[in-house]
Order: structure tokens, then sequence, then C-alpha cells
């Protein structure tokens, strides 16, 4: 029989001979949608992964209870990366070749993220795309790989130059950064670097730490070096357990200036290391000030800050057995889970708009119908393509009675710290 | 005169196996240290300008790599490009600066060694370094776009080249430890070989001196030394014994 390989191995398929079936690369059936993902659901940063996942399967399993998308339910095909790029690319090339999932959805992290975004060049014949991956590094918002990924919250570079700018109103200006040894620290490095020369200064110290770094670490060879800097702030780019355990050493060792993270540290986490089985937390944590890319999940006013609450109380999403492999305890609530219900709610939206006959080709173009979308929380989403990112909003918390609050007044949270 | 008395298991042999024994042992060893420090010499030669030329090469593919990245003004691709470069055996470090002299990209933990932040980041010479608590390095430099664009700089472990060299030598002395055994199995079997005519011999000479039956006649149809010598002794005695007559 004259199989299309066998043609192929022959030289004769012809222009005219589809090199692709219809069913190759699919990921979409009169079913189901197949989404592929993969996150750190193992090691020091697994409750990113693992709390943006929940997030995100409180909506999908809301909309695939009520009967799906025009009768699609929607299926995350799931890999666990640890948070480490070479299984990041392992994972991503089963999902694209042997799953053949319809999109990439809901990763975790620059450094994994980076290292996918050529296999998404490599397969941009297939319409491959990557979206709303839980990271504000630049390399999947420019070129050469900006087309290929869709972002809904805000960039590293807004959330540095917010803290920049804030940091400076309130008069401090020596500003240092301690950030993970790798594509995300270098990352929100650069954002600061840049926020601070608009306002003619420099990064006056920097520290790094290896990305996998756990809490139990002793992080003072990085506090000395920043001491010796004499900062007046420190802006941190890690994750919880080694932007915790810096926090920890920097008030034990007598750096006390205000540490600011960026969203991606996953703030409860990190909290509740600092916080846990400690009377005196607050001597640790009140020098926190954290950005954020959505509200407050304590804004019960915001509507979707409501149906967040209440999908998460009636589904209490559990990551798959099979991908559990350390002990976690998730949160009822966290920013993280909240911006996974987010990403999720856009991504059922654009799968909605793909109309009855859904097909990979037509993804870029539903996405871009998303204009002054309203997605619940106040700030409007809209896409086109010069504009692949959503959210532009970031929002500062700073812990207040075991949890954290918006910062209304940098001034007076921060007037004597350090002093 | 009386006859002298020796017994042919008399014989010395040991005295001559430890000589040999002894003489082997310096000999070997006296090769094996030549040989060591040659090796030494050779394996850290070769092992450097192999190192040397594999940095540079991987210092110019980093900063080939780069132009576009840093054109781009994507510092994070650019991390991330040399994080990959990082897992290649024997480097340990890589940095990048830009036409100002700032480090834009590296993989030091916890921090960049001051020696490194007082050294000339645009450099493109070949230095070593000995950093304390990191170790000692071969540190290669290249730059990007013909150094308009900065320069990256390679940092390969010489550690890794020591233990390279006590791998080497060490394989070499195992070597050296089996042939010397060797050796003396074989030194004490042709020694013995060597010995037991010459005992025969001395036993033989002895029952001539004796004026007893001759022992070990047979010696006198060997065509070899101990052959001649048994004939000469046997020349000695009869013309004793017809001089005595």
């Amino acid at each position: 029989m004259l199989t299309r390989r066998t043609l192929l191995a022959c030289g004769l398929a012809a222009p005219w001979f589809p090199l692709r079936a219809a069913t190759d690369f699919g990921g979409v059936s009169k079913d189901e949608f197949v989404l592929g993902t993969s996150a750190a659901f193992s090691g020091p940063s697994r409750g990113l992964g693992i709390e943006l996942y929940r997030g995100a399967m409180a909506y999908f399993e809301h909309v695939n209870r009520a009967g799906g998308i025009g009768g699609r339910r929607i299926r995350q095909k799931i890999y666990d990366d640890g948070y480490q790029p070479d299984p990041a690319v392992t994972n991503s090339t089963t999902l694209m070749v042997e799953d053949q999932v319809f999109l990439l959805f809901g990763y975790v992290g620059t450094p994994t993220v980076t290292r996918v975004l050529p296999l998404l060049k490599k397969f941009q014949d297939r319409d491959m795309y990557l979206f709303f991956p839980f990271t504000g590094a630049a390399p999947q918002r420019e070129p050469p790989y900006g087309d290929f990924a869709f972002n809904l919250r805000a960039s590293y570079g807004q959330e540095t130059a917010g803290l920049v700018d804030n940091f400076v109103a309130v008069g401090r200006r020596r500003i240092a950064v301690f950030y993970q040894a790798d594509a995300y620290g270098r990352s929100g490095w650069a954002g600061v670097r840049k926020a601070l020369a608009r306002h003619g200064a420099q990064i006056v110290g920097e520290a790094t730490y290896r990305r996998g770094t756990k809490f139990t670490s002793v992080m003072r060879d990085q506090v000395n070096i920043l001491k010796a800097a004499d900062p007046e702030a420190v802006i941190c780019i890690g994750s919880y357990a080694a932007c915790a355990a810096f926090a920890r050493d920097a008030v034990d060792f007598g750096l006390n200036v205000p540490l600011a993270n960026l969203s991606f540290v996953g703030s409860e986490n990190m909290l509740k290391l600092l916080s846990e089985g400690r009377d005196d937390a607050e001597r640790y944590t009140d020098l926190l000030v954290n950005s954020q890319v959505v509200p407050s999940y304590e804004d019960v006013s915001i509507p979707a800050v409501q149906e967040y609450r209440d999908l998460m109380a009636r589904y209490n999403p559990e990551v798959p057995a099979q991908l559990v492999t350390e002990e976690y305890t998730p949160f009822a609530h966290s920013f993280v889970s909240l911006e996974g219900f987010l990403d999720a709610k856009l991504m059922v939206e654009i799968l909605r708009r793909l109309g009855d006959d859904p097909s990979r080709e037509g993804l870029e173009q539903a996405v871009f119908t998303i204009r002054d979308f309203d997605l619940g929380i106040g700030e409007r989403v809209s896409f086109g393509p010069e504009r692949r990112q959503g959210l532009q909003g970031v929002y500062y918390t700073v812990v207040d009675q075991g949890r954290f609050v918006t910062l209304d007044d940098w001034d007076r949270r921060f007037a004597n710290v350090g002093a | 005169m009386s006859a002298p008395e020796p017994d042919g298991s008399d014989i010395k042999v040991k005295k001559l196996f430890r000589k040999t024994t002894f003489g082997v042992f310096m000999l070997f060893g006296a090769i094996g240290l030549s040989t060591s420090i040659l090796n030494v010499y050779t394996v850290d030669t070769h092992l450097s300008e192999e190192y040397i030329s594999n940095s540079k090469g991987i210092a110019k593919t980093i900063a080939d790599a780069s132009v576009d990245i840093l054109l781009n003004r994507d510092l994070a691709a650019l991390q991330s490009l040399i994080d990959q470069f990082l897992e290649i055996q024997g480097i340990r470090y890589i940095y990048i600066a830009n036409e100002s002299g700032e480090f834009i990209a590296h993989t030091f933990v916890p921090g960049i060694p001051e020696e490194i932040l007082q050294s000339d980041p645009l450099s493109t010479e070949t230095v070593e370094r000995s950093l304390p608590g990191l170790g000692d390095f071969v540190e290669v430099g290249n730059p990007i776009l013909a150094g308009v664009a900065g320069t990256v700089r390679v940092g390969m472990d010489r550690g890794l080249i020591a233990l390279k060299i006590q791998r080497a030598i060490g394989q070499q002395m195992w070597l050296f430890v089996v042939v010397g055994a060797i050796g003396v199995v074989a030194a004490i079997w042709l020694v013995n070989l060597a010995a037991k005519p010459m005992a025969r011999l001395m036993v033989y000479a002895v029952s001539l001196a004796r004026d007893d039956e001759p022992a070990n006649a047979e010696l006198l149809d060997r065509d070899d030394e101990v052959g001649h010598l048994a004939r000469l002794f046997r020349h000695f005695a009869d013309q004793r014994s017809s001089g005595g007559q």
C-alpha cells in the first residue's frame, strides 16, 4: 500500500499532497480541548505550579460542569518540570509531538519558558502558541519569540519600575538587588537597572543565589555583600524559599531595610515560611513589600475575586495524584491561584471565540478579537498584533496581622525602617 | 691443608635475590619517577592548551550568539544563553561586560568576586586567576562585535586539569606496580634458574676437594660455563692427584 511516508521516501510527495494530515497536532475533538502544561509540581518552587494549576482548574471545572465550550470539555495534560529548563523542553516536545495538545497553557518560570520559546518557533508552521505563562520576563514579549506567546500579567519591567519609582519617591535611591542566578533573576535585575537609570541612579550592590535553593540555606554571604553596599532598599528577584531565607538572614545579620519581592515569589508561601512556628514573625515580615499583578484576593468588592473565592470553595481543585511527590498544603486563596483563575477565564473566552469549528489556525485571530474585555477585576483586557500582554496593572502589598494587604502609604510604612 | 667445608646448599642465593630485587625496584622507581614527571608536564601542557583553545572557541561562540540578543537588549535571553554553556564540563564561570565595562550577565554566586570586579572586563587576554573560595582558573576573553558591543569572558577550572593529571599518574603508577611485581617474580625465577647449576657445581667441587666419589658428574657433559668450570675443577683435581704421586 502506498502510504504518505512511502511517497515521501520516494520523493513523490508533491506540493498538492498534504504533508500534514488534519488530525496531526490537533488537540481538539468534538468532546474536548486538550491544553498542555509543564510547570513546577516538585522542588522548592512547587507551590507556584500547584497554586497556579488549582486556580485555573477551579474555573475550568466550573465550565466543564456547565457543559464545556460548545460541548467540548477542557482537559489539561500536565507534566512536572521541577522549575528546571531541560525537563521543561522535554515535556514541551512531548506535549506538542506525542500528546498533540491544542495549545500550551499555564507554564511557570522564566528559565523554563525562555528555553521553550525556540521550540515554539520551530513548530510555528503548526500554529502552536503558549498562553499566559507565569512569568513577567521579556523574551516571550519581544522579538524574536514574542509572536509565539500571549501574556496576561504585567511584565517584570513594570513591576520593578513601580517598585523603584515608589522607593525613590520616599527617598530611598540606594537600591541593591538580590536575585536568582538565571534568566528570571537577570530579567528582574535588568528591570531595576533600567528603572534606576531613569532616575539617574545605579544598582548599588548585587548578590545572587542558585535556583533551587531551600529555605534552610544560609544567606549570610549574600547579606554581607549587600550590607557592604549600604543600600536603602533591596529588590529581590527570586522564588519564595530563597527569598524567605534571605529575608530571615537579612534581619538576623542586621540588614534592616525594606525588602521588595516580585509577584513570582509566591507571597503566601513566603509568608508561611517566615511565620510558621515563630512568635516574632513580624520582625521578618514587617520589612516586606511584594508587588502583585492581580488585585488582592481579600477584596471581595471585585467581581472576579468573589467569583474566584466561590469557585475555589466549591471545587477545591487538587493536583493529580501522580504529580504529588512531595508534601504540600495548598492555600485556600493566594495571589498565584487567583492569577491562574484569571488565566483560565480568559482562555475559556478565547476558546469560545473560536466558534463551532475550532482550529489552531484560528487561535491568533480569536485572541485579537479580545478588545476591552471585562475579566471582572476593573482593568479591561485587550490584545492585538502589537499588544500581546493583556493586563498592565501592578499592585503593592505588605504584611499586616499575618496576611498580605494593599500598601496605601509607602512613606508611612517605611519612614523609620533602617533609620 | 684441610679441605674446604662449604656445602652447595649454603650458597648465598638470598643475597643475590636481594640485590636483584633491589636493582629491579630501583630501576622501576627511576623509570616511574622520570616518566611521571614527564607525564605531569606533558598532560598539564596539553590539557592547558586544549582548555585554552576550547575556552576561546566557547567564548567566541557565545560572543557570536550574543550579538542579536544584545542588540535586542534582552538580558534574560543573554543570561539563559550563558547558563547553557555553564553545563559544559570544566567551565566554571562566564561573564559578559558591555562596551562600558558594566557586567550585564554573569554566573557567579553569591556575587562577582572582588578580583574580577577590579580587573578590566573588556580585556581579551588569557589570564590565570586564583579566586578565593572558588579555585584556580584559566580565563579567556573574546570581543563581541569586534568589541563595540562588549566582551565575553570564560573561566575554565584548572582543578579539573589537576584531577586529570592525578588520574593519569595514578593509572601509570598502577601499571608500574603491576609490571614491577611481574619483574620481581621474573627476576627471582631467573636467578633461581642460574643459581641451581652453580649450587650443583659447588657440590661437585667440594666432592672433588674431599676426594669423594664426584657428585653431579653429569656437569662435565654440559656445554656451558658451568660445564667448563666443572671440567676445570676436574683438571685441577687430576693435577693435584698426579702431583701427589
